[in-house]
């Protein structure tokens, strides 16, 4: 483990900054149309309650990053096994983000740019970040948070001064009852963005103040789940639940659609920002997370050696995960969810859990506190 | 990378081993000591000087002994020499017997403010170098030294680049003592420590540290001292040369020590806690740390009250920021984002082109290379021909290029746009990095347009949280971010209000302003009048 310490306020701006990164873009269940939004709360809500699995564990070992106390709690060779699924799960998560953007940048703006270089340009921004350490990362992300922050609420001011929300495009509310949005919440919106905190175990052993990450977490996924679910609103209630379920980014048309006194328009150059911004601490996050396991795991004293070739191996599967757009978002709501996020984002953390509870409990009976 | 620094350390050895051999060898004291015949001594400095000129011998005889006067001339005063040495000397009559004349030479004959009395030789070049007067006498192997340094110096004048409106008017010169006499009249504490030390084995200069005791942190203190006394060099001609040898990291762009020809300045600095480093012969002194909302701050911002400062500080921000992606904008939106430009803007922008042969990056590159040639030029050039690089300049950059058919008009508003913002930035290190940067931009910007330079602001933000100086993260208060500390960094906060020092400085007695110091219409009450004159002892 790398000699950082990082404090609570860029603990909250790396939560906050790496639930909004893609989710605010891509994150809405479109089979719900009007009550997408529902299902963001929805999933918040089953995520807090997740975020409480990890928090055990990291309580249960709070100097120790993920990777570390696998191998404590179901011994070294199947924990260190396991660990290494971990650490594929996240460089391939880190792949599929890094995908994402790719494909959006290129899909709307650089039409004829290769995807390739475009994903390289922003991975090598990310290496030279993680390059420099992870306390150079949670700097970068309080200044980003600051800036996400002006374009949002600009951009919410913007969207309501030109007259684009129309709230009646929110009716009717739970047209088919609750079941499918309870459904779609634990398959798409709990595990996509908020099950994603469980990186988040490999990352608290860094937080300074360990008595506040409790809080600071719960309220920074707070935080963010209210954003997403504000997107959300306003993505359907300006464009409707039509154009809402086809458009392949929601945000995106919604933004080229704000027009103000003839001259404020044309503001994807603000979404834009807002993409580079979330795609980097997501990525990041993901990237650096597999780069510190690999180090704990194979015992690499210097994170900086394996950096980059972790970097080039993210890039290369990022390339080759799908070979067009369709086929990589079919395979994220279909496939992934299912036989990826709920393994590793739920049900392993639970058995984990169980296991350590249990193994603590025997320790603490055999061995009374004083 | 790590083979440069190989490479370098290589190299600083053998340095290292070179400069031992050319210093006296002090393996051997009988060497060092100073001879008590005073011929002797005369013909060693000779010898030693290669009978250099300037080196001025004139036997003397003081009554009833022998000995001789040796000084350098033109480091001298020459008026102290002839009033207060020669002239007593000659005066000096029969020393009574049984007197030590070397003790009687040093009470009663030389009539000087600082003397002292000299075993060895090292000492002996250190003072006849630096200006004093040595007196030999005959049977006594010391020697003394008058404290005679004077001679030519730049007299103190205006600032010739941080100006400002308001303020005091005055500006370091290239004597050490003088600037820190201009420091010291207006911090007029105890407190005020200063230290010295010689860099530069060849050039032995002095170098003065200072700060204010219980104010600047003591492990940065000690940071600085560490790093002056590691530096092993023959030469130190400016502040210039110890900056860049005291830096955290070279391979950066942005400044990361601040220095400043202000008096006024420096002072404000050491008042918040930073060390302040004066070279001899050097007209900018040093201060450290440094972060980077410091080189936007200007001397008038605190001169004047707190709106106008805030709102010019923030230009000054933006204008660094057109400076840095001025050209490169225009390259994006030209070859890739036409659509974000507004349409009749485009169109008029298109037609302008129409007769440029140039791709956007290329006539953004000869435009953006031409000026800055124009700046080195007009900076190098003699001032009696400075007139026609203005006029030549003028044409260059202007009507003529874009009637030649070579640039667009757009693009030479682009370029004095970009060069006008450039000059705002307070301090040129800064300033200059803006100028480097820019070119880095454009080239991405003419890869991929606006992702391009959103990648190059990224990589520029993080390598900017990276840095450090002294210890102290350079994006400070920012990232880290410290709410207290903002109270001087995008708006100034009214004088009454920055009541702290920055914390990420300095080091205990934080409170720099007294509690009530808010001005208001006159009151009732004599309560608030007497809180606040306490608020003031304190």
């Amino acid at each position: 483990m790398e000699k950082a310490k990082i404090s609570t306020k860029q603990l909250f701006a790396l939560v906050v900054l790496f639930e909004m990164g893609s989710a605010i873009l891509v994150g809405f269940p479109k089979n719900l149309k009007q009550d997408a939004w529902i299902a963001n709360l929805l999933g918040m809500a089953e995520g807090i309650l997740l975020f409480f699995v990890y928090y055990r564990l990291y309580l249960f070992y709070p100097n120790l990053p993920l990777t570390g106390y696998l191998q404590k709690i179901i011994g070294k060779w199947p924990g260190r096994i396991l660990g290494f699924f971990y650490i594929v799960y996240f460089a391939y998560l880190s792949a599929r983000v890094l995908r994402d953007f790719g494909e959006l940048l290129s899909s709307t703006i650089y039409t004829r740019t290769p995807i390739f270089f475009l994903m390289t340009l922003l991975m090598l921004t990310i290496a030279y970040a993680i390059q420099k350490g992870f306390e150079v990362l949670a700097r970068v992300s309080e200044l980003f948070f600051v800036i996400v922050y002006i374009m949002a609420i600009s951009g919410f001011i913007l969207i309501i001064s030109s007259g684009l929300i129309h709230l009646e495009n929110l009716k009717p509310m739970v047209e088919n009852g609750w079941k499918p949005i309870i459904k779609t919440s634990l398959k798409e919106t709990l595990t996509f963005p908020f099950g994603e905190m469980v990186v988040f175990t490999m990352l608290l052993p860094y937080v300074h103040l360990s008595k506040k990450v409790k809080t600071v977490c719960i309220s920074g996924m707070i935080l963010s789940g209210i954003n997403i679910t504000i997107a959300a609103v306003i993505n359907i209630a300006t464009l409707g639940v039509d154009l809402f379920t086809r458009s392949s980014y929601p945000l995106l048309t919604t933004i080229s659609k704000i027009q103000l006194l003839h001259f404020i328009e044309r503001l994807e150059v603000l979404f834009m920002l807002y993409l580079m911004i979330g795609g980097f601490i997501k990525v990041a996050l993901f990237y650096y997370v597999a780069v510190a396991g690999t180090a704990s795991l194979f015992k690499f004293k210097d994170l900086r050696k394996i950096n980059l070739p972790i970097g080039i191996l993210i890039l290369l599967t990022a390339m080759i995960i799908a070979p067009y757009y369709s086929e990589h978002i079919v395979e994220g709501l279909d496939i992934v969810p299912i036989y990826l996020h709920w393994p590793f984002q739920i049900i392993l953390p639970c058995i984990l859990l169980v296991i350590a509870f249990i193994r603590n409990h025997k320790k603490t009976a055999k061995e009374p506190a004083p | 990378m790590s083979i440069i620094s190989k490479m370098l350390k290589k190299k600083q050895k053998q340095r290292k081993n070179d400069n031992y051999r050319q210093k006296l060898d002090p393996s051997d004291p009988g060497e060092l000591l100073i001879h008590r015949a005073y011929q002797e001594n005369l013909a060693r400095i000779k010898e030693e000087l290669g009978n250099s000129s300037d080196l001025v011998s004139k036997e003397i005889k003081i009554g009833n002994i022998h000995g001789a006067i040796v000084f350098i001339e033109g480091l001298t005063e020459s008026k102290v020499i002839s009033n207060f040495i020669l002239e007593s000397v000659m005066q000096t009559g029969e020393i009574p017997l049984g007197v030590d004349y070397y003790q009687y030479m040093l009470d009663k004959t030389v009539a000087l403010g600082s003397t002292k009395t000299i075993t060895n030789w090292n000492d002996l070049y250190d003072s006849l170098l630096n200006g004093d007067t040595i007196i030999f006498l005959e049977g006594y192997n010391k020697a003394i030294s008058g404290g005679t340094a004077g001679g030519e110096k730049r007299a103190v004048s205006e600032p010739s680049q941080q100006l400002s409106i308001r303020g005091p008017r005055d500006s370091f010169t290239e004597m050490l003592r003088t600037n820190t006499a201009l420091i010291r009249r207006r911090i007029k504490s105890p407190n005020l420590w200063t230290e010295s030390m010689k860099i530069g084995t060849v050039t032995q200069t002095d170098i003065a540290i200072m700060y204010i005791k219980g104010i600047a942190d003591d492990k940065i203190i000690q940071e600085v001292k560490k790093r002056l006394n590691r530096i092993n060099m023959d030469t130190v001609l400016d502040s210039g040369y110890i900056e860049q040898l005291i830096e955290e990291q070279t391979y950066t762009s942005f400044p990361t020590t601040y220095h400043s020809e202000r008096p006024d300045v420096v002072s404000s600095q050491l008042l918040e806690g930073r060390i302040a480093i004066v070279a001899d012969g050097s007209p900018f002194v040093l201060t450290v740390p440094a972060i980077f909302i410091q080189f936007f701050q200007a001397p008038d911002d605190y001169y004047s009250r707190f709106d106008l400062s805030s709102a010019l500080r923030l230009l000054r921000i933006i204008a660094f920021f057109i400076a840095l992606v001025g050209p490169s904008l225009y390259i994006a939106g030209t070859t890739f984002h036409q659509e974000m430009i507004p349409t009749t803007l485009a169109i008029a922008i298109a037609a302008q082109r129409e007769n440029v042969p140039f791709p956007a990056f290329f006539e953004a590159m000869i435009m953006e290379v031409t000026f800055e040639i124009l700046r080195e030029a007009g900076l190098r050039l003699p001032k009696s021909v400075g007139q026609a690089v203005s006029i030549v300049g003028a044409l260059v950059i202007g009507q003529a290029a874009v009637q030649a058919g070579i640039v667009s008009p757009v693009m030479v508003i682009v370029v004095s746009i970009t060069a006008i913002a450039n000059f705002s930035t307070p301090v040129y290190a800064m300033a200059v990095s803006a100028r480097l940067l820019r070119f880095v931009l454009m080239v991405l910007a003419s890869f991929v347009g606006f992702f391009g330079i959103m990648v190059g602001l990224m990589i520029m933000v993080i390598h900017l949280c990276s840095l450090r100086s002294f210890g102290v993260p350079y994006m400070e208060p920012l990232a880290p971010f410290s709410r207290k500390n903002l109270q001087d960094v995008f708006i100034r906060y009214p004088l009454w209000a920055m009541k702290n020092r920055p914390m990420h400085i300095s080091e205990g007695n934080m409170v720099r302003t007294g509690e009530h110091q808010k001005p208001g219409p006159p009151t009732q009450s004599n309560k608030d009048t007497s809180q606040s004159k306490k608020g003031n002892q304190q």
